[in-house]
């Protein structure tokens, strides 16, 4: 974001800050292109309300990417049939007059079984690992995306208004930006996160 | 004649003796009963010698379970109590006094020793009871989604905040601090409250609440502490809300400003 003209640094008296963050708002706000350089609040909601988007969907990431990486995964709907078959036809012999054919299919269902186990126990454990790795890079992608933003607008509001509007905890909301009526990245990626928590919960 | 005398009589001597020595070592059991139940908890013994000049030391305080005894207590208990002191007759003076100092303290314990380890199991299962729970919790939270139950009070909460927020912005914002409505909002809510349905929210049990209650925390505590802090994050909700939607307000109507002629 380029200088905005009229907006004094935070090293500036605070005495005419008050007086400039309506004159900010004032010069700011006849100019669409100055508006838009001044949305500095919406990139912060609009980044928070994607990584909360995301997080929601990690679940579903994580089980897109395990299907793409796993390559035998018909073999498994394939041996669930066939012991499903066999179990059929197992059923359809009588242990008495058939032992050694009903002992056979046993013996292969058990077989199958096995084999189906162990298959499903390296692909859940491949799925965990899938979804360990999804989480971590999605939380050092946000953990990136959040000290970015903080370290944009350290010492620039987000947004300004008169200071009286939020007397008394003026210093609070402008934290760390020291501008008098200001608000500052932490206490708005705060809200917004809050908001956006709530508003995706009501939604799903 | 004689040696096979003796030899007639060794083998119906020899039954008889594996019959006696059969016979102790049944008896050694069950006289020992309580040793083997104390080494089963943990509890340290050092053994006396039956000379009765060594002193028996005992570290921790006496357990006593004994479900199948026989004999009466006072034949196999290895130490003697307080009260048979006196009437004891005591061969050495150090042995005797060191024996005194030590079973007086056993007796001071040996009324906790029971109501310890009841407690110690007791915890113990309380434990294993919140792990369970913990891992069906935590399943829970796996399989379905994380996010905040919100009831009708909340629901009716949040619109209210937004309502108050566009309302402070259009016409109270210029006279006064926008908290100070807020307040006002937040206790009207708290005389509102009972004209809600009260919804029980099931308490999640965490690690945290888990570990308060193995401290002995009483749960009534615990829950007062937690709904507590429910109510403190209801409040930091509405006013999230609040000025969420207060500066989305004061955007728009700059932009509305901006954009008139």
């Amino acid at each position: 974001m380029g200088e905005i003209p009229g907006r004094q640094s935070p090293d500036a008296g605070s005495s005419n800050l008050s007086s400039s963050s309506a004159s900010l708002r004032c010069s700011t706000a006849g100019t669409p292109r100055r508006r838009l350089l001044n949305m500095a609040w919406f990139l912060v909601l609009s980044s928070v309300f994607l990584c909360n988007l995301m997080k929601t969907l990690l679940p579903s990431i994580s089980s897109f990417l395990t299907k793409m990486v796993q390559k035998d995964a018909e073999q498994e709907s394939e041996m669930r049939a066939e012991i499903h078959q066999m179990k059929k036809e197992q059923s359809s012999i009588s242990m008495m007059d058939e032992f050694a054919r009903y002992a056979r299919l046993e013996r292969k269902i058990n077989k199958t079984t096995d084999k189906l186990k162990t298959h499903v126990q390296s692909r859940t454990a491949q799925q965990a690992k899938m979804k360990w790795v999804v989480n971590i890079v999605f939380y050092i992608l946000q953990a990136a995306v959040m000290i970015s933003l903080i370290w944009k607008y350290y010492s620039d509001p987000v947004t300004v208004v008169p200071p009286k509007w939020i007397a008394p905890v003026e210093r609070l909301v402008a934290f760390p930006t020291g501008v008098a009526g200001g608000v500052g990245i932490t206490c708005w990626l705060v809200v917004c996160n809050k908001v956006v928590t709530l508003g995706l919960s009501a939604i799903s | 004649m004689e040696a096979s005398e003796e030899k007639t009589e060794k083998p119906s001597s020899g039954v008889s003796a594996a019959q006696r020595r059969a016979e102790l070592r049944r008896r050694k059991l069950l006289m020992n009963s309580e040793d083997r139940m104390n080494r089963i908890v943990g509890f340290a013994k050092n053994d006396s010698d039956n000379s009765g000049n060594i002193v028996i030391v005992r570290l921790e305080p006496r357990f006593h379970l004994d479900l199948d005894r026989t004999q009466p207590w006072s034949s196999s208990s290895p130490s003697p109590r307080p009260s048979e002191l006196p009437g004891a007759s005591l061969e050495d003076e150090m042995g005797g006094l060191r024996q005194r100092a030590k079973l007086e303290r056993g007796d001071d314990l040996s009324g906790s020793p029971r109501r310890s380890l009841q407690q110690y199991l007791s915890r113990f299962d309380d434990a294993m009871k919140l792990r369970s729970q913990l891992a069906n919790d935590k399943q829970a939270q796996d399989g379905g989604s994380d996010s905040e139950e919100l009831d009708p009070f909340r629901i009716f909460r949040l619109i209210g905040s937004v309502l108050l927020a566009v309302f402070v912005r259009v016409f109270v914002c210029k006279y006064l601090s926008i908290f100070a409505p807020f307040l006002t909002l937040e206790l009207a809510y708290m005389g509102l409250s009972k004209y809600f349905p009260k919804v029980e929210k099931k308490t999640q049990t965490t690690v945290l609440t888990a570990a308060l209650l193995l401290s002995g925390i009483p749960a009534e505590v615990i829950s007062r502490s937690m709904d507590t802090y429910r109510r403190m994050g209801d409040v930091f909700s509405d006013l999230c809300v609040y000025f969420f939607t207060f500066i989305i307000s004061h955007e728009i109507v700059l932009l509305i400003a901006s954009e008139a002629p």
